[in-house]
């Protein structure tokens, strides 16, 4: 009879705990997201003037419900999680707006309408992806909850990889077979769902491993290296990654998760050998990768030989890469202007070259300002690990931001030819359902562990 | 749409974007100049620096036996430099991944060792499941091996029975350092 007693009392001192802390962090976020929501709808209407020169207010209200949604995000935060970080939501609204706006102006030049244009598909699953954010931040309440579960969110991960090569369901786009679909209406990667699973059971493992493997072994050129029994997981996702390159054609996917990998257990041990045996690992496999497989050794010389005829002329040779470079020369320092350039003309501009779109129409300016954005969010991501919180919400937090930064790392040095392009997705700008829904779930994720982690040290025994 | 306008309007979005990444830089200031002057909360480390110099350690632990479950137990001995009910108050990790924690001591044993059920968990390569315990014997702290792989160390050596803890004497398990402190 004691319950119903004990649960008024903790109503009773939630209510005092909010009447007396001002939620500073939420405010600094909603004054944030307003200016966000300025951003987003000022540049529809940029990209309308500037390719129509009129305006049409069907994609300005879409968008305004896009920033309901997400001011909807805002409120649960303040209910649930209002100590997260105040800055990861206003970026991620500014980015997945501009892309939405980018997208929008590639359908006008494409003359696409409807469901056949991208950017209505780009606005769905942006409120799809907003939606699976308010739900994660709302079931999980506590991301050590997750720890429970490592090893079934590895399997998972596993599981979701191997989902494309499944006959029937599979779908090969592009050559990447990456995707499923049910029927042709629903297509979608699992790949990118498994990103996070895969992030989630690398900390796990290495929280329970990250002794032995930092801790036993020998030295050699004055860095500590493993022991070889130890080298087992480093060599496990690395046949990982090299499987999916071989059977899905999949560069770019095979690049990030080895690297989430590599990163993580460094800095869990903190041992250099552990980088050092990833970058080693990762050279001998791309080697033999750029000479064995002819896809892997088409990008390889798109890359390294772009400007000459012969390459460019090819099928599948570096046009694509060229006409997305000379995009970037014609936007120049300051653009085009939205909507006054002509970014259509490079294949799958919406997509993979969406950074060559908007550098071309927005100049270096604007990609420098996207980039600022990104580094932030980065930076951010990063700073949740060193807070005092528990060993797994750092890991995890800082693989996911990791997993963001090595992506646009990957998309933007490969559009500008810094290195071989490779299919991944820039996050929250380019056109794809399964990237923004993982991505939110990340953002999701961060807030989550930015919450919990406290400033002070906790000095509870565990039992 | 003029030329003009448009050029206008091209700057100004280019200006606005800049606006918001500034105004995100501003709400950054806060973590790189801290907000206000707040401690961090070093009051249990200075109280722990602070606490009095070692005490001496035993010169030879082990007499005779007052009863024949503690065969080494020391009895005979000055009684000013063991952690004994009334002067030791709590244990304190000196080394290992959880350096710096605390925990008060109460009037049960404590269990060390890598299994949940412990009521002291570390999880290294190099602990036991069951490893060790401490217990109150005679309203003295003893510690005691519990037949673990790598041994419970008492100021660097092994112990093979139930032993005494002195003050400020450092017990090893596993990679982990703790003591018992008044």
């Amino acid at each position: 009879m004691t319950t119903p007693k004990i649960v008024a009392d903790t109503s009773v001192i939630k209510t005092m705990r909010k009447l007396r802390i001002p939620q500073t962090e939420r405010n600094r976020e909603l004054s944030l997201l307003v200016l966000a929501f300025i951003v987003n709808i000022v540049m529809v209407l940029l990209v309308q003037l500037g390719a129509t020169g009129a305006i049409d207010t069907t994609l300005v209200s879409l968008t305004a419900t896009l920033a309901a949604l997400v001011l909807g995000l805002h409120v649960c935060l303040r209910y649930v999680a209002p100590k997260a970080d105040p800055l990861l939501l206003p970026i991620v609204s500014v980015l997945n707006g501009i892309g939405v706006a980018m997208i929008y102006r590639l359908d006008i030049a494409e003359g696409y309408t409807g469901w056949d244009a991208f950017s209505t598909r780009q606005i769905v699953w942006s409120a799809i992806a907003i939606i699976a954010a308010i739900t994660v931040i709302l079931v999980v309440r506590n991301h050590r909850v997750l720890f429970r579960y490592t090893y079934v969110f590895g399997f998972s991960a596993f599981v979701l990889l191997l989902l494309p090569l499944i006959p029937g369901l599979g779908r090969r786009v592009n050559g990447a077979q990456v995707w499923i679909g049910i029927g042709d209406v629903l297509t979608f990667q699992p790949g990118e769902v498994a990103k996070i699973a895969l992030a989630i059971f690398f900390a796990g493992y290495l929280v329970r491993t990250r002794d032995s493997l930092s801790l036993v072994g020998r030295r050699f050129l004055g860095i500590q290296f493993p022991r070889l029994r130890d080298l087992g997981p480093i060599v496990v996702v690395w046949a990982l990654s090299m499987g999916v390159i071989v059977f899905q054609r999949d560069l770019g996917t095979a690049l990030l998760y080895f690297g989430m990998f590599t990163v993580m257990i460094y800095v869990a041990t903190g041992r250099l050998s552990w980088v050092l045996i990833g970058l080693g690992l990762f050279g001998g496999g791309a080697a033999i990768a750029s000479q064995s497989l002819t896809y892997v050794n088409g990008r390889f010389n798109n890359w390294l030989d772009a400007f000459s005829q012969e390459v460019y002329d090819a099928q599948g040779g570096s046009f694509q890469l060229l006409q997305g470079i000379f995009g970037l020369a014609h936007g120049g320092l300051v653009g085009t202007g939205l909507g006054q350039g002509r970014p259509a003309i490079t294949p799958l501009a919406e997509s993979d070259y969406i950074i060559a779109s908007l550098g071309e129409e927005l100049g270096l300016a604007g990609l420098f300002a996207i980039l600022a954005l990104y580094l932030v969010f980065v930076g951010r991501g990063i700073r949740v690990g060193f807070m005092d919180g528990d060993d797994f919400g750092k890991l995890l937090s800082l693989g996911l931001a990791f997993t963001v930064a090595l992506q646009v790392f990957i998309m933007v040095g490969g559009v500008t030819r810094v290195i071989p392009l490779t299919g991944l997705t820039t996050p929250f700008l380019a056109a794809g359902g399964s990237s923004l829904v993982a991505n939110w779930i990340i953002v999701a994720l961060l807030l989550r562990v930015s919450d919990s982690a406290k400033p002070a040290r906790n000095t509870e025994v565990s039992a | 749409m003029s030329e003009l306008t448009l050029l206008v309007l091209r700057f100004g979005f280019l200006i606005l974007l800049w606006f918001f990444v500034l105004g995100v830089v501003y709400a950054l200031r806060a973590d790189l100049f801290g907000r206000g002057n707040r401690k961090p909360a070093s009051a249990s480390g200075a109280s722990a620096a602070a606490s009095p110099a070692p005490a001496p350690t035993p010169t030879r632990p082990p007499a005779a036996p007052s009863s024949p479950t503690a065969p080494t137990a020391a009895v005979n001995r000055t009684r000013g430099g063991f952690a004994t009910a009334a002067n030791a108050r709590r244990l304190v990790i000196t080394q290992g991944p959880r350096e710096g924690q605390e925990i008060p001591l109460g009037s049960g044993p404590i269990t060390i060792g890598r299994s949940a059920d412990s009521s002291l968990v570390f999880r290294d390569d190099y602990t036991s499941t069951h490893h060790a315990r401490l217990l109150k014997w005679n309203e003295e702290w003893m510690i005691q091996d519990l037949g673990s792989t790598n041994g419970t160390f008492l100021d660097g050596k092994r112990i093979g029975s139930p032993t005494q803890v002195p003050l400020h004497t450092p017990i090893k398990v596993g990679q982990t350092v703790f003591e018992l402190r008044g």
